[in-house]
């Protein structure tokens, strides 16, 4: 096997002291927080500034909060970052004003150079004690680049620091997709001249070809329980849908239409349905069906082409909509079939995923033939770039960690 | 009981006429089989495929035209077909050749649907050659996607000719 070129991250921080707060959801959906961040410090050059820094930044991208400073605002934190021998110590409280509640307490420490896994980390617990939600500022997006000439896997934080390169297959890579643990991904490669699907390991490098069947293996997808990846392969004939189980290696077939080409499983959060694609219509569209079989089920209506599905855990499909002579962003509940649309129509919009606080998504923009990657809130409505424009070269395919 | 004999005979001989005419003599007969073998419109397109060919390839020096498709369409085109039976009449008379035909896609739309698109397009094109005799073992697929552009324009021009299946012949 190839040597990677590169080496996992670790975190090194540890939380020295943990109240347990309690949970409080007391807001509504799209109503947004005023929290004042003005006592909290970190004004020392370095670490400490580059904490709150790092901080802030996350709670204002998580869409919950108004960084008020001082005045009536709802939530207030208290605390500070500081320098503790060669690493840092933090103390973090946050409050409901109102209510002279305190919702977390916390202290962290980190040695090393670990100071905005931190941030993130303190974010998140401080998005989760006041409004009861997964944050998102600790996880990590793959995407592929092609700023070396050839399409690779690269890996950066949610904020799009720390980008890095992870395969090196001088190839075509496509389609990288998380695994539930965060800690593992697949992803398909021509770098056995066939377009066949591998399992990458993070933290060891470690790389598993998993399908290389005659003919296509593409377009896999963990399932919830991180056991088994649906994925598309042609080697009976026709493009369908099979399930792989990752121990024994059993295959299931699930879709014979041969007529037709199936791509994108995407599993619903109870591991029981898989949305996906197939133009057995003639156009491609989203199909349901249930993991142990059966009929599928046409979820989409409009637009010539629906494609591209994300079921996210909070139960809603985003996916991509070819409408007029543009792609668009859309959500669906596939329960009731409603769905809104999510960008607006000023370029092309694809490849959509999922950040596991249910809110964000990431997906591809394509303007003036160059694509970039963007972090959509579709209940606030900003739109932000991943990636500095001056990261060259066409970004594609994101896919956002659910840990 | 000549008569049945004679009858018999005559019946052995129309069959074998048909079938020379319908395999070798006249292509054209098998090809109006292999539309329907080939298209969205079609019969069943599922030849299991056999085995993987080595990442090395013995690739031979002989170029052939690519056959081009319509807009997300797997559909052999009449218009095509002469460029297939030139890959088929070339690998009856060369033995111990074989074929990859590799199906690809235009620029525009999901990259992964893309990549199931671009398989049934080979495999339609394989289906067709299998119509027309040839021995389905030495026909591998492949599929490209939208990856491998031959036209890096944006439009329909371009497009049109992006939408193809090329044809890599190797010594086997």
């Amino acid at each position: 096997m190839k040597r990677w070129g590169w080496i996992s991250a670790l975190v090194f921080f540890s939380v020295l002291s943990a109240a347990p707060a309690q949970v409080r959801v007391t807001k509504s959906m799209n109503e947004v927080s005023s929290l004042d961040i003005s006592q909290f410090v970190g004004k020392s050059a370095g670490a400490p500034a580059l904490f709150r820094q790092t901080l802030e930044a996350d709670l204002k991208a998580s869409g919950w909060f108004n960084l008020a400073a001082g005045g009536r605002a709802e939530y207030s934190l208290l605390g500070e970052a500081a320098m503790d021998g060669d690493g840092l110590a933090v103390r973090c409280e946050a409050y409901n004003v109102a209510g002279r509640e305190k919702l977390l307490g916390k202290t962290y420490k980190t040695t090393g150079r670990e100071v905005r896994r931190l941030a993130h980390k303190a974010a998140d617990d401080i998005v989760l004690a006041i409004t009861g939600k997964k944050g998102m500022a600790g996880t990590r997006i793959l995407l592929i680049g092609n700023r070396t000439g050839k399409k690779e896997v690269y890996l950066c934080d949610a904020d799009g620091q720390n980008l890095r390169q992870l395969t090196h297959d001088n190839t075509i890579s496509m389609a990288p997709k998380w695994a539930p643990d965060g800690g593992r991904f697949v992803y398909t490669s021509f770098r056995s001249r066939f377009p066949d699907v591998y399992l990458v390991n993070l933290a060891t490098g470690n790389r598993n070809c998993i399908a290389n069947y005659p003919g296509l293996n593409s377009s896999a997808a963990f399932s919830p329980d991180g056991g088994e990846v649906a994925l598309i392969l042609s080697k009976d004939g026709n493009p369908d849908l099979y399930i792989k189980d990752l121990d024994g290696g059993a295959l299931t077939r699930l879709t014979s239409t041969r007529r037709a080409a199936e791509a994108s499983p995407s599993w619903s959060p109870d591991g029981r349905q898989i949305v996906f694609v197939s133009d057995s219509s003639g156009t491609p569209q989203l199909y349901v069906m249930n993991r142990s079989g059966g009929e599928p089920k046409r979820l989409t209506s409009r637009g010539s082409q629906n494609v591209d599905p994300d079921w996210g855990a909070n139960g809603y499909i985003v996916y991509c909509s070819f409408i007029g002579r543009i792609y668009q962003i859309f959500v669906m509940n596939p329960a009731t079939l409603e769905f809104k649309q999510v960008t607006r129509e000023d370029a092309n919009y694809e490849d959509p995923s999922w950040a596991p606080d249910g809110r964000h998504i990431v997906c591809t923009r394509t303007s003036n033939y160059r694509s970039r990657i963007f972090v959509i809130d579709t209940q606030g409505g900003s739109l932000i770039p991943l990636l500095p424009d001056s990261e060259k070269g066409d970004w594609v395919a994101p896919s956002w960690s659910q840990q | 009981m000549s008569r049945n004999l004679w009858f018999g005979m005559l019946v052995v001989v129309l069959v074998c006429a048909l079938s020379t005419t319908g395999c070798r003599r006249k292509p054209k007969t098998a090809a109006s089989g292999a539309d329907n073998i080939g298209g969205l419109s079609g019969q069943s397109s599922e030849l299991g495929l056999s085995s993987r060919l080595p990442g090395e390839m013995d690739v031979r020096s002989e170029k052939f035209a690519s056959a081009l498709f319509d807009y997300d369409s797997a559909q052999v085109k009449e218009s095509e077909r002469a460029k297939i039976d030139a890959v088929a009449d070339f690998l009856k008379k060369n033995s111990r050749t074989g074929v990859l035909v590799e199906g690809n896609c235009d620029e525009r739309g999901s990259a992964e649907y893309n990549m199931s698109l671009g398989e049934r397009r080979a495999l339609a094109v394989r289906a067709y050659l299998v119509g027309l005799g040839i021995d389905g073992a030495i026909v591998q697929t492949k599929s490209n996607g939208k990856e491998k552009p031959v036209d890096m324009g944006h439009d329909e021009a371009a497009w049109s000719l992006n939408r193809r299946a090329d044809f890599v012949l190797f010594n086997q």
